[in-house]
């Protein structure tokens, strides 16, 4: 493969950011890996989306997840999304017993709030069921001590192999692709790179993306798109210093490197439990709600502009500042559960947008599909 | 007298501790030592390698840093700063590196040994017992890769006026691993040559973190000969006599190192890498490239050394 190497885009004749935006800087993405035309992100359905509702999902009180309910979820959202009646059609519009299948769980806010282990299970199930062996499926996510907190072995079948890119001690790069990176210079910070994790680039062929609904301190909410850059690069926290921060761009720019981009084929959002304020943390339960809802597709800029929607109505209900605030006097800092009128940076909703404009997915709500079914 | 005392190839252990520890020293393979002058005879009788030091020769050496990081907190930012300790500038400015004296506190003596060894300074390092054994392998490593030292390689030029602010900004260049040279003048053979008061105003170094980064700037992280990723604690220093080279890279973390990625401008033969506390060790991932040569080291501890080939 030929070293490819190419300097982003200025912000400029890209996207009309906010005025006090940070400016967009100059990203170099390298890569030797090509598109793989018509797969992954925006994918097979580009602007479409399945929320499937069920009320039994979840015990509110005592956060017990219902799985048969979960299952049931996990079928009618795969069915609606391709089209077909049994289920393991729809996996198999997807998956092939060859394929080496990433599940990218998000554990940043565990044990309060993670990728459900009941539906990381019933994913591996339907991927078994069309003839994945379990050998061939990896849950990852970057760090081991949010991994262990949750414990998904005691979920999934013997042979599903559950891999952190950095183990007890943060900072390994041993993890990740040294010729696989996006360099940018943010704030002056001496390590100017966030390479790919290897797994994604070899042995991985197809990623199941599996982010929550969550609100976040620094990109305004963490779904899709967040996940799967931010959870599968190295070196990333560096996007946030001070006040601001340069979410509104990295996001994107991270989740369309290649293989990344070609490889996450399919996104499932686990919104049985949320976060509206404090995220992507959840120390306690002050923040957490339930709206007992997952969201199918391959789009993740359509499945995050609805989750934008989800995240400020609910912080509005809760008379929370607005995801879209941008008055520095509302910026303090403060532990993981400051009160709802503090923000810990301004937030950065617009990356949802901004990564639609890197060609990730549709953003115009006028032009998403969503199917809603209630169970 | 300094000189003749101690004309040193590698760094040396003063030791306080009675001639009763000469067994102790051997098993941690130090064969010699620098002894306070009283205790000389006692040495002497006990049939070990010494060298006796009087207090006024102790007094009269220069104080060296004990080498190290400390995290700081950014005031507003979840992410967190480094702050390192670090002597390299000081020897890089120094016109004679003979005669320092580390003091080093317990679990740095290793790291002290292997920085005084990077800039060719000649060092007594005075360490707490408990760090002997640590100390005893890094000088058994250091005499293992031992061979004459070559120029050092630079970016940038510094016209030391040998003022505090010109060695401040030494410090912060060499810490973001800006490489420097001291200089009576500037030299045109630079890009960029440094003089405070004259082509950059003193009051822009007075925040010597932004000045560096000012001029890494200016530089272009692209031009620049090294730089380092995967760590913000790594320090390195380039030397080269234009046919080999040799870069010199300290860890002044207190926990290894993994996946080290190294780029140097210019085209470099594959790397022979020495990793104090590894039996071999082998450079991954070796490529020349858009006008540079990388390559990344699997694991290192305090203190590394490549070698390579220059190829013209």
């Amino acid at each position: 493969m030929r070293r490819r190497a190419f300097l982003g885009i200025p912000a400029a004749s890209a996207f009309s950011f906010s005025a006090d935006s940070a400016p967009v800087p100059r990203y170099k993405v390298v890569s030797a890996y090509k598109s793989q035309a018509g797969q992954g992100m925006p994918g097979l359905f580009p602007g479409s989306v399945v929320s499937v509702h069920s009320n039994t999902s979840i015990d509110e009180t005592t956060e017990k997840v219902n799985a048969p309910a979960v299952a049931q979820m996990v079928a009618e959202g795969m069915k609606t999304l391709c089209g077909v009646k049994d289920p393991r059609d729809a996996w198999r519009r997807f998956f092939t017993p060859q394929d080496v299948v990433g599940i990218k769980v998000n554990c940043s806010g565990a044990p309060g709030i993670m990728s459900t282990p009941a539906v990381v299970a019933e994913i591996v199930r339907n991927l078994v069921a069309v003839g994945v062996r379990t050998e061939q499926v990896y849950i990852y996510e970057r760090f081991q001590n949010q991994l262990d907190s949750v414990n998904y072995a005691a979920h999934v079948p013997q042979g599903v192999k559950i891999v952190a890119m950095e183990g007890f001690w943060r900072g390994s790069s041993r993890n990740y692709d040294p010729k696989t990176y996006v360099e940018v210079d943010f704030f002056g910070e001496d390590d100017t790179r966030s390479n790919l994790a290897r797994l994604v680039c070899d042995p991985l062929t197809k990623i199941i993306n599996v982010p929550n609904m969550k609100d976040h301190g620094a990109s305004g909410v963490t779904g899709c798109l967040k996940n799967i850059a931010y959870g599968s690069f190295s070196n990333v926290a560096r996007s946030h210093s001070d006040a601001r921060t340069h979410t509104l761009s990295f996001i994107g720019t991270l989740a369309a490197v290649e293989p990344l981009r070609s490889k996450t084929v399919l996104q499932i959002m686990d919104g049985l439990r949320g976060v509206w304020h404090g995220g992507p943390f959840s120390p306690s339960r002050r923040y957490r709600f339930y709206p007992k809802q997952m969201m199918f597709g391959t789009d993740p800029v359509s499945i995050d502009r609805l989750l934008l929607d989800i995240i400020e109505n609910k912080r509005k209900a809760e008379g929370a500042l607005s995801v879209w605030d941008r008055s520095t006097a509302h910026v303090k800092r403060g532990g993981l559960d400051s009160p709802p009128d503090v923000n810990r940076y301004i937030r950065e909703p617009g990356h949802i947008e901004y990564a639609s404009k890197l060609g990730l997915g549709v953003y115009d709500v006028a032009k998403i599909h969503v199917k809603k079914i209630e169970l | 007298m300094i000189a003749v005392i101690l004309a040193l190839v590698l760094p040396a252990l003063y030791w306080e501790q009675g001639p009763e520890t000469a067994p102790t020293l051997r098993e941690a393979g130090v064969e010699c030592v620098h002894v306070p002058a009283a205790s000389a005879a006692a040495w002497e009788k006990a049939g070990f390698c010494h060298v006796g030091v009087s207090p006024a020769t102790l007094e009269g050496f220069q104080k060296a840093l004990t080498p190290g990081v400390r995290m700081i907190a950014n005031e507003a930012s979840a992410t967190r700063s480094p702050w390192i300790t670090a002597n390299g500038w000081r020897f890089e400015r120094a016109k004679d590196k003979r005669g320092y004296l580390y003091e080093a506190k317990a679990g740095v003596a290793a790291l002290a040994a292997a920085e005084a060894f990077t800039y060719d300074a000649e060092a007594l390092i005075r360490i707490e017992p408990t760090d002997l054994k640590e100390f005893g392998r890094m000088l058994g490593f250091l005499k293992r890769v031992d061979k004459p030292p070559l120029p050092s390689l630079a970016d940038v030029g510094v016209v030391d006026d040998r003022s505090a602010l010109v060695g401040e900004v030494m410090n912060l260049l060499l810490r973001r691993n800006v490489l420097f040279r001291a200089l009576g003048a500037p030299d045109l053979s630079y890009s960029i040559n440094i003089q405070l008061g004259v082509n950059y105003p003193k009051s822009e170094a007075a925040n010597p973190g932004a000045f560096a980064l000012k001029i890494r700037r200016q530089l272009t992280d692209d031009k620049r000969l090294l730089q380092i990723f995967g760590s913000a604690v790594v320090i390195g220093r380039f030397t080269s006599d234009g046919k080999t080279a040799r870069l010199h890279l300290l860890n002044y973390g207190k926990r290894p190192v993994e996946g080290l990625r190294v780029r140097m401008r210019g085209s470099y033969g594959k790397p022979a890498l020495l990793v104090a506390g590894q039996e071999s060790s082998t450079a991954e991932d070796y490529m020349v490239a858009d006008g540079g040569t990388e390559f990344s080291i699997p694991v290192m501890g305090a203190y590394s050394v490549v070698d390579f080939s220059v190829v013209q």
